[in-house]
């Protein structure tokens, strides 16, 4: 939960929030692509160290961290579970084997990170502009972005009626499995009626507002490239580029740790 | 030729037999502010909605007659074209706003309309600075206030240059403060821009002294029509259950002697008219000091302290600092007023008194006990917690059902649930609803049964959360009965509220908050006088109590809230200066 809580978008004025929305989702796809392509601890340790600098550069490193402290349960788990097996199935732990649980896990840091800086830094109006221009329906953009909005109102809300219904003697936490779950329902229902009821009002607002009016609907935000999202597009493709290269051509990496036997 | 006219009309919901609205016929004239009002259930909202052809076409029914605005037949343009003629704004700004940033949804109509970016910025900036939110322009929207959030949607709205704006209950979410400023925008659209300005308002007391004419509806009819002062000052207006504003209400008792008859909407207005009437003098204040001895008299009057909070503070999630070191103590069968500006802590700290929140630090004692330890279920049956809105709690098929759920979450045993569900029925005159679902129900039914449904298992403190909103003056005066009813029962009684009217009226003990703390307290009186206070705390004053202010040169005492205490007082006054 709070690794979704920590994907939150945070604004901000720096150059990484300003990068033109496509562009960043290419770098993120380039991140994403590497460190799958990759199954060695050098290639994803350099990329997690090109990361960082975005990291700082966003001045997001908080917010980063919270995702990736959400993210260290299961990134613990990776490595456990990988080194149990390890030994159960091959009866012992060399260094390499080390090495390959550590690169597991380091891949799926690698891959939290370039994603949380993509949701943290890029606002959702922007990420919708983006979802236009790639020729989506103006339909499912505004639900979107109509989701996105609703959810701390709909947070708010919900809180309300639970203290409302405490109020009146409602303990949600007492009682056996079937209890627990029916004493929801003086929850869930006010919030259903009200959201019906909140959906009804919303579409009138929308028909005063003139939704549908013209199909050429224009945007106030428009996306275009400028130098810096043409430096960061070249750097990425590079990046790409000679990541594909050398996974194609290049000579085999070797491993950091050596292969010697620990136990 | 009215920018606005209106023959004939009748409308009948879908499947309902009785039509909402019949024979309307009106012709309101381009740079009208007009004001629609009516005790609940009257029509106004439904002919609002017909204005833009929301009815029928949003809602289907049958609807006879024609409305044409800006010369356009309503019933042959589809709404989106009327939006840039007539421009609908809803009581709820939350379900109005549809971007996450204050310029991006102001753009909204704009960019379904097809505007060029570079109108749609320059329409933005003007409507931002004509509704005053312009610093706000790269906010996100969730972060706004309530009454930003409504200037918002105004500017969303003027965006599209429609001619006619029409309002329905936009103030009822505001505190005092925030309804003038939407007041003071809708002037300066109508004066400025002559602009056309139709507004339903319960709150007539801010609303009279901007508006040209008053339409009053009844039964789904037009039952007056005409003048502010003369549809305000007229009895049949005050049967019907419109809120007369106060200051009115004095003036018309003088009308009976023939000394002054004045028909003022503010005390602004008041003053201009009575103050040539009362010579300037020095008054002795008696009132000032009590005497000693009646003050020992008094002490043999015993408080009882029931609930005691100490030092208390408290802050949500993301270190946002609701309640800074709150001191209070509501004794025993006290009728205690907490007021304060929109976020100044009131209902966080209500929220405290049975457990919902626990403070951060600091303490609270109920009966001299700390409540630390008990469960909000423990705590909920001495305390009974009527939350602001009835929708957030009615979920049962029954009222019966709705009143009987904390009795058996209390674990009443079944005669004795049927005999209190009766007795709370009875005490808030809703017995004729028993079997019926709760949401067939009207907006103030609904609240009555969310008032019985906790009152049902008897707690000794009542706790009401803005229990005035949204409610018609008939629905208000109701319920101060009804709680004078309980303090004679020995309830103590505890409302947070932002309509000072209603507090004048009823003289609870006033609790001031502002940034989490108590900042006053004292009798209606004592805190009605504080200006500095009540403005610090965007609480306004009574407009009797701001009259009688403005006359304190003429020799009347300051401090007085009541309607019959002022006319007492300036009436005698009028007749030794007569003689």
């Amino acid at each position: 939960m709070s690794l979704l809580e920590s994907l939150r978008f945070t604004r901000g004025d720096t150059v990484i929030h300003k990068l033109d929305p496509r562009v960043k989702f290419l770098m993120t796809l380039v991140f994403f692509s590497i460190s799958v392509m990759y199954m060695h601890l050098i290639p994803l340790t350099l990329i997690f160290m090109v990361q960082i600098p975005l990291v700082l550069a966003a001045k997001v490193f908080q917010e980063w961290f919270k995702s990736i402290k959400g993210a260290s349960f299961i990134a613990g788990f990776i490595f456990v579970t990988n080194m149990v097996s390890f030994y159960y199935f091959k009866g012992a732990i060399t260094w390499d084997l080390v090495e390959y649980s550590l690169t597991l896990t380091l891949r799926f840091i690698v891959l939290v990170t370039s994603f949380s800086v993509f949701f943290i830094t890029t606002s959702p109006d922007k990420l919708s502009l983006a979802l236009e221009k790639a020729k989506i329906p103006y339909e499912f953009n505004f639900a979107f972005i109509t989701a996105i909005r609703f959810v701390p109102v709909l947070a708010d809300e919900a809180q309300t009626i639970m203290d409302a219904q405490r109020s009146r003697g409602l303990e949600l936490d007492k009682g056996n499995f079937v209890t627990r779950i029916k004493n929801y329902i003086p929850i869930l229902l006010p919030l259903i009626i009200n959201s019906i009821r909140r959906s009804l009002e919303l579409a009138e607002a929308m028909e005063s507002r003139a939704f549908g009016a013209t199909e050429d609907r224009t945007n106030l935000y428009s996306l275009s490239l400028n130098r810096t999202d043409m430096v960061f597009l070249i750097a990425a493709i590079s990046l790409a580029v000679i990541a594909i290269i050398y996974r194609l051509y290049g000579p085999q990496l070797p491993n950091l740790l050596g292969n010697g036997l620990i136990f | 030729m009215g920018i606005v006219k209106v023959e004939d009309l009748s409308y009948t919901y879908p499947n309902s037999d009785e039509p909402a609205i019949k024979d309307i016929n009106l012709d309101i004239k381009a740079g009208e502010f007009v004001l629609l009002t009516g005790p609940s259930g009257c029509g106004k909202t439904t002919f609002c909605r017909t204005l833009n052809g929301l009815i029928p076409k949003f809602y289907n029914g049958t609807l006879t007659g024609k409305v044409t605005v800006n010369d356009l037949d309503v019933s042959e343009h589809s709404t989106m074209d009327l939006a840039q003629s007539v421009g609908l704004i809803f009581q709820n700004p939350d379900n109005q706003i549809f971007a996450l940033t204050v310029e991006k949804d102001i753009a909204f109509g704009l960019e379904n309309l097809g505007v060029s970016k570079a109108d749609m910025n320059r329409e933005i900036d003007w409507a931002a600075e004509t509704t005053g939110i312009e610093k706000l322009r790269n906010r996100a929207t969730h972060e706004l206030s309530g009454g930003q959030k409504q200037r918002l949607t105004i500017a969303g709205i003027l965006a599209m240059h429609p001619s006619i704006i029409v309002m329905d209950e936009p103030t009822s979410f505001l505190d005092p403060v925030g309804a003038e400023h939407i007041f003071d925008v809708l002037h300066r659209l109508n004066k400025d821009y002559g602009m056309t300005v139709i507004i339903i308002e319960h709150r007539i007391d801010i609303a009279a002294k901007y508006v040209d004419r008053i339409i009053v509806f009844d039964k789904g009819m037009v039952r007056s029509d005409g003048k502010p002062e003369e549809i305000l000052a007229n009895e049949d207006t005050k049967l019907l259950g419109v809120g007369i504003p106060r200051i009115l209400d004095l003036a018309k008792r003088f009308k009976s002697d023939d000394l002054f008859s004045p028909l003022p909407l503010s005390a602004t207005n008041f003053y201009d008219q009575i103050s040539n009437k009362l010579s300037l003098r020095d008054i002795p204040r008696v009132k000032d000091s009590i005497p000693e001895d009646l003050l020992a008299l008094a002490g043999e009057y015993h408080h009882n302290p029931l609930i005691e909070v100490k030092d208390v503070h408290y802050s949500y999630p993301g270190n946002v600092k609701a309640l800074r070191g709150v001191n209070l103590t509501i004794n025993s069968n006290d009728y205690v007023a907490i007021m304060g500006e929109n976020g100044a802590g009131k209902t966080t700290l209500v929220k405290h008194f049975n457990g919902l929140l626990r403070p951060k630090s600091g303490s609270i004692t109920i009966s001299g006990e700390d409540i630390s330890k008990t469960s909000v279920a423990q705590l909920a049956r001495k305390i009974g917690l009527v939350f602001q809105n009835p929708d957030d709690q009615l979920f049962e098929e029954s009222v019966e059902k709705e009143i009987g759920f904390a009795l058996h979450n209390f674990g009443f045993k079944q005669d004795m649930i049927d005999k209190r569900v009766t007795w709370a029925l009875n005490l808030l005159d809703i017995s004729q609803y028993r079997e019926k679902s709760p949401f067939t129900l009207s907006g103030g039914e609904r609240k009555r049964v969310a008032m019985a449904s906790v009152l049902a298992w008897d707690p000794d403190i009542l706790v009401l959360d803005e229990p005035t909103i949204g409610q018609d003056y008939g629905q208000k005066e109701r319920l101060r009965h009804f709680l004078t009813q309980l303090r004679t029962q020995g309830k103590t009684v505890v409302i947070v509220t932002h309509d000072v009217e209603f507090v004048a009226e009823s003289q609870p003990h006033i609790v001031l908050m502002a940034q989490g703390n108590v900042v006053a307290e004292g009798s209606t009186k004592e805190v009605m006088n504080r200006t500095d206070l009540l403005t610090q705390c965007s609480v306004a004053q009574p407009e009797v109590t701001r009259l009688c202010a403005m006359l304190e040169k003429h020799g009347m005492p300051k401090d007085i809230v009541d309607v019959e205490e002022a006319y007492q007082l300036l009436s005698r006054r009028l007749v030794e200066e007569s003689q």
